[in-house]
């Protein structure tokens, strides 16, 4: 009580004690809670909204600049990009005549094979704000938040492959996690011969790593990595990156593989949110044999997507 | 004595959002390493110069800002703040006295167990950053105090 008083102007430093104390213990408790318990969500959704204005002010003259570049750009650029842009369409239409035919039959011979993978069924576009978040983690923000449904372990991809996963939601903002943030990590599987394998994120925007593979694993520069979708966290079959060298050393158990990302972490400007279906449940009683050679091959499904939902779509 | 809190407070909340401004805005991604922690300077600057008018509640409130902005865990820059502008408001009558050399050792010596709070709370929370550019920003800071204390000085004096 003592103590207390004397935080009046009067004497000051048993009060700066005080509260210095009383200060850090509250904030002992906020790591504490925000890391332990997840009661934190809400009262960060809140506080990230009184943080918005700061955001929003920072980020918009950038923003702005940018808008006057592309307002004043000639009539020749806008047509050369026109033209460019337009062969890029026909281009992807064309890849496109046969993927609905492709995706279809995929997905009955994977139910024939009892191993049906999550699929996208939606995807919300947001655009990454012009911010600086902590120098030394690989994180965006995004100005999309839970109010547009978005949630914490969302996969995120831009227009050349993933691009990394939610971290965190705001109101109406997000933090989004890249591919290459050193505390990530993706499973993929080489699009060639299906090895599977986890890409783990260095810091560094132009590089992954596959520390998991020993020497003799069968992958080779030029490789492209795909999502396998196991863990159920992103959709399957979408490009992670390529492989740009492998260095096997004969003394050691583990090759040293390196892989180029296939998203423009350090460019893309929009980002694709993806919300994945359930994956349809294959009927359960006929399942009895093919589980155990199942549950050997592949690490342990998600519950998500084993929960018991209807046939079909 | 209501007024004059209120004139005192107005110049450290306006510079300590501008400072919360600088922290997050966009530089080349060289130069990232480089930033110094304006907001950690502002708090220390209003911690020595006018402790009464809140050093403390202002470090606790910037470090919440600092860590529900950056993203990191709630209240991580809130204690190492805490805990370092309450020394350097103990420092502060002998801080006013001290060369600027002096000034900017201490300011480094504060910075530093700043960051060293922060790299402490990464580990313990189970995301270490252990790059080595981390230790670049006191140092910048340090470098950058007197300049930043001159400016923050003129504001002071209106």
């Amino acid at each position: 009580m003592v103590a207390f008083r004397n935080t009046d102007p009067a004497g000051r430093t048993t009060g700066l004690l005080l509260r210095c104390i009383l200060y850090s213990l509250l904030a002992l408790c906020l790591i504490i809670v925000d890391k332990r318990y997840d009661h934190l969500g809400k009262i960060r959704r809140v506080l990230s909204v009184v943080a918005y204005p700061v955001q929003i002010a920072v980020a918009s003259p950038f923003e702005g600049w940018d808008w006057f570049r592309e307002s004043v750009t000639t009539r020749d650029v806008l047509r050369a990009d026109k033209a460019k842009l337009e062969g890029e369409l026909r281009v992807a239409q064309f890849r496109l005549q046969r993927y609905e035919a492709l995706e279809a039959e995929s997905q009955r011979l994977r139910a024939l094979r009892d191993s049906t993978a999550a699929v996208t069924d939606r995807f919300v576009i947001g655009n990454i704000m012009d911010l600086d978040l902590d120098p030394f983690r690989e994180r965006v923000l995004v100005d999309k938040g839970a109010q547009d449904g978005v949630f914490v372990g969302q996969a995120v991809l831009d227009s050349g492959g993933v691009f990394g996963q939610v971290a965190r939601v705001g109101q109406l903002t997000a933090e989004v996690i890249l591919l290459s943030d050193a505390t990530h990590a993706i499973p993929v599987q080489v699009n060639r011969n299906g090895l599977r394998t986890v890409a783990v994120g260095t810091g560094d925007m132009a590089r992954l790593k596959l520390p998991y593979l020993p020497t003799s694993a069968d992958v080779v520069a030029g490789d492209l990595l795909v999502t396998s979708g196991l863990g159920g966290g992103f959709p399957a079959g979408y490009p992670v990156g390529t492989v740009a060298e492998v260095k096997r050393d004969p003394a050691a158990s583990l090759a040293e593989v390196n892989v180029k990302p296939a998203a423009a972490l350090d460019r893309s400007r929009e980002l694709m949110f993806v919300w994945l279906k359930a994956a349809p449940a294959t009927p359960a009683a006929p399942a009895a044999p093919a589980a155990p050679a199942a549950a050997t091959a592949t690490p342990p499904a998600p519950a998500k997507a084993a929960a018991p939902q209807a046939h079909g779509q | 004595m209501m007024r004059e809190d209120r004139i005192r407070r107005m110049p450290m909340a306006l510079s300590a959002l501008v400072a919360l401004a600088l922290a997050v805005l966009p530089v080349p991604a060289v130069l990232r390493a480089f930033r110094p922690d304006f907001l950690v300077l502002v708090v220390f600057f209003w911690s020595i110069e006018s402790p009464r008018a809140g050093g403390l509640t202002l470090a606790f409130m910037a470090g919440l800002a600092l860590d529900v902005i950056q993203g990191v865990v709630l209240g991580q820059h809130a204690l190492a703040l805490t805990l370092m502008a309450a020394w350097a408001t103990h420092l502060r009558l002998r801080l006013r006295v001290f060369s600027i050399l002096s000034q900017c050792l201490t300011i480094f010596a504060l910075l530093t167990g700043y960051q060293f709070v922060l790299f402490w709370i990464d580990g313990a929370t189970g995301n270490p950053v252990t790059a080595f550019g981390r230790w670049l920003a006191p140092v910048i800071g340090a470098l950058l105090w007197p300049l930043l204390s001159a400016i923050l000085g003129r504001v002071h004096e209106r």
